[in-house]
């Protein structure tokens, strides 16, 4: 039991003094050497200690800081005088002085520890007031008061450059991209009737194309009396198959007389297919194409839901 | 560096075109046409003038370069020996970009303004299989002018700038297969726009299930595996989905064939599908020269600023 006890009494002095070891070098040294030498009489000493070294601990933990240096002080003092009494013991006289020396180093830790902390009150209170004012959530942050107006109004003027540079940015891209737009995926429903009208065109057109073409299989160009037959049917059959959905295409497109008030007389353009391709003199002369804005010969009857279609492409 | 821009110049003021400007089989005079754009344009604009160009070839300069200094004179000196017929000329003002379709040499000038537009590229997007074989731009389009028969004097002048615009055809000698694209021009009374589409034609035989028809076109071993029998790849239909109700409407019957596929003896129907670019047109001016002389007509009102007596009978 001896044994043990004096063991765990060790291990009690040890924790304490570990936490004092920064703090006192000088005794540190030799209590450890104590330690180390004293066999026999530790039992008292050290149930010594460990009142003292308790009460010290309870100091320690304490958070009231002047009770602590004050504490400091006391446990220091009596330091000494343990090492003093541990120091009888001692057969050598160089250790009691070491002692000395290190006891006046202690006396001026105590003065040292109270100017300290007396800062570390001034420091605490500092500290506190800082960490309890409430910093106000704005964008600076916690600045000293002599720049922060300055600098707020720095900030704000480049949010608002920025946003001013910004808004210009978009308002020239949407003049830009004015007027574009991106189709939809599907067909709506003038998209569809664009397409039934464009295919109408179209089946027209071939529709007239078959005929045609099919009317003139069997005349052969070559013989003179066919081929006026040709130029009669060719001329008949297309138009009669164009004007028949429309009961009349809006025929005259041709490049004749578009402006002028007066119907005038259609002598020569009887004969004349209305459709301005058809014609034999249809873009060969500039003439036509140049008086384009005179008025047309008939005033044209125009279905008002009609498709006035017109079709043309190239030769091959 | 400076030389060898020189040296281009050169090259390109010769009119390098020898192609014929007269169609050897009608006989008429062969329009062609410049597309381009004046003042600062922004990207998307310059996009549609390129569709713009790849829609009226084959006729027109596809890589037609224009720089800042040059001028509408500049053009119309090229214009003159390549047998440049017709101008359409793209700008961009504050409140919309601006198409112009002049006549050259005198005029006269059609200012559209483009509501909106959508490029070729957005339209090949909203497609879940956009089909645009460079073949089809071998051939110039149909043009077809729906709703202008209004009796409105603009509007005729429209509906001819735009027929002469493309090659004329001749319906005795015309080759259906040449016929690939068509563009729509859709004048609606009431708001007073035209809506302006680029289509392609397909035709495809009548009454053929689909598998079929992708056998003979695509000429490829078709996947038999799932099949008992050869005669099934026949008979059986497969799903015959995809629209077959063909409504009469776009049924054509060919007096030629056109194609492998679309024989002379059977029918086909015309399906189109649109390649872009689309617009929406506003017709704004009518000027009598090109970008210049007296105004026929304007869309703002105060018409005939320089008046014509006859204008105003008319009216």
């Amino acid at each position: 039991m001896g044994t043990v006890g004096t063991q765990a009494s060790k291990e009690a002095i040890k924790f304490p003094k570990k936490r004092k070891l920064g703090k006192k070098k000088g005794s540190k040294a030799k209590k450890l050497r104590r330690k180390n030498e004293q066999a026999g009489p530790k039992v008292r000493i050290n149930r010594k200690l460990k009142q003292l070294y308790k009460k010290r601990a309870v100091e320690y933990n304490s958070d009231d800081e002047a009770s602590e240096g004050e504490a400091r002080g006391v446990t220091s003092d009596q330091l000494d005088g343990e090492g003093a009494s541990s120091g009888d013991e001692r057969p050598d006289d160089l250790h009691v002085e070491e002692e000395k020396g290190s006891s006046d180093e202690e006396e001026d830790e105590i003065e040292e520890g109270t100017r300290f902390a007396e800062g570390c009150r001034a420091f605490r209170m500092a500290f506190t007031k800082i960490m309890k004012t409430k910093i106000s959530s704005d964008v600076l942050g916690p600045v000293l008061s002599a720049h922060k107006k300055l600098i707020a109004e720095k900030l704000a003027e480049e949010e608002t450059e920025r946003k001013v540079k910004g808004e210009a940015k978009k308002e020239k891209l949407l003049v830009r991209e004015k007027g574009h737009v991106k189709p939809n995926s599907y067909l709506d429903t003038k998209d569809k009737f664009l397409i039934s009208v464009a295919t109408k065109g179209v089946v027209k057109l071939f529709n007239a194309v078959s005929k045609a073409q099919n009317a003139q299989k069997g005349l052969a160009s070559s013989r003179s009396k066919d081929a006026k037959a040709l130029g009669k049917q060719r001329k008949e059959t297309f138009m009669s198959e164009l004007r028949k959905p429309l009961g009349q295409v809006a025929n005259d497109f041709s490049s004749k007389n578009f402006m002028k008030g007066t119907t005038s007389s259609n002598t020569q353009n009887d004969e004349e297919p209305g459709w301005a391709p058809l014609r034999d003199s249809y873009m060969l002369t500039d003439s036509k194409l140049k008086d384009w804005d005179k008025m047309p010969d008939q005033p044209v009857a125009v279905p008002v839901d009609g498709l006035p279609l017109e079709s043309s492409s190239d030769e091959d | 560096m400076a030389r060898f821009r020189h040296k281009r110049q050169k090259s390109f003021v010769k009119p390098t075109m020898k192609k014929s400007t007269v169609d050897h089989v009608t006989g008429d005079k062969i329009p062609k046409s410049f597309v381009f754009s004046r003042g600062k344009v922004p990207n998307s604009l310059r996009q549609l003038q390129m569709d713009l160009r790849k829609l009226m070839l084959p006729y027109t300069a596809l890589k037609l370069k224009e720089k800042k200094r040059n001028n509408m004179k500049d053009f119309l000196n090229v214009a003159g020996p390549m047998g440049v017929t017709h101008f359409l000329i793209l700008s961009k003002r504050d409140t919309a970009p601006y198409l112009k379709v002049a006549r050259t040499p005198q005029g006269p000038t059609l200012t559209f303004k483009i509501h909106e537009y959508s490029l070729a590229v957005d339209v090949a997007r909203s497609q879940a299989r956009p089909r645009c074989p460079p073949e089809i731009f071998k051939n110039s389009p149909l043009i077809v002018l729906s709703g202008f028969g209004t009796g409105e004097q603009h509007l005729r002048l429209t509906t001819v700038m735009f027929q002469n615009i493309f090659p004329a055809i001749d319906i005795n000698t015309v080759n259906l297969s040449s016929c690939q694209r068509i563009v729509l021009l859709n004048y609606d009374k009431e708001t007073k726009q035209i809506d302006f589409r680029h289509y392609s034609i397909k035709l495809q035989p009548v009454g053929v299930s689909r598998r079929l028809r992708k056998f003979v076109q695509s000429h490829q071993v078709p996947d038999l595996r799932s099949l008992q029998d050869v005669s099934d790849f026949v008979t059986k239909a497969g799903y015959g989905s995809e629209s077959e109700a063909d409504d009469d409407a776009a049924t054509v019957s060919l007096t030629n064939d056109l194609g492998r596929v679309n024989r002379a003896s059977t029918k086909s129907v015309i399906k189109l599908q649109e390649i872009g670019p689309r617009m929406t047109l506003q017709l704004m001016k009518v000027e009598e020269g090109l970008c210049s002389g007296g105004i026929i007509f304007t869309e703002c009102g105060n018409e005939g600023k320089a008046p014509k007596q006859e204008v105003k009978e008319e009216e």
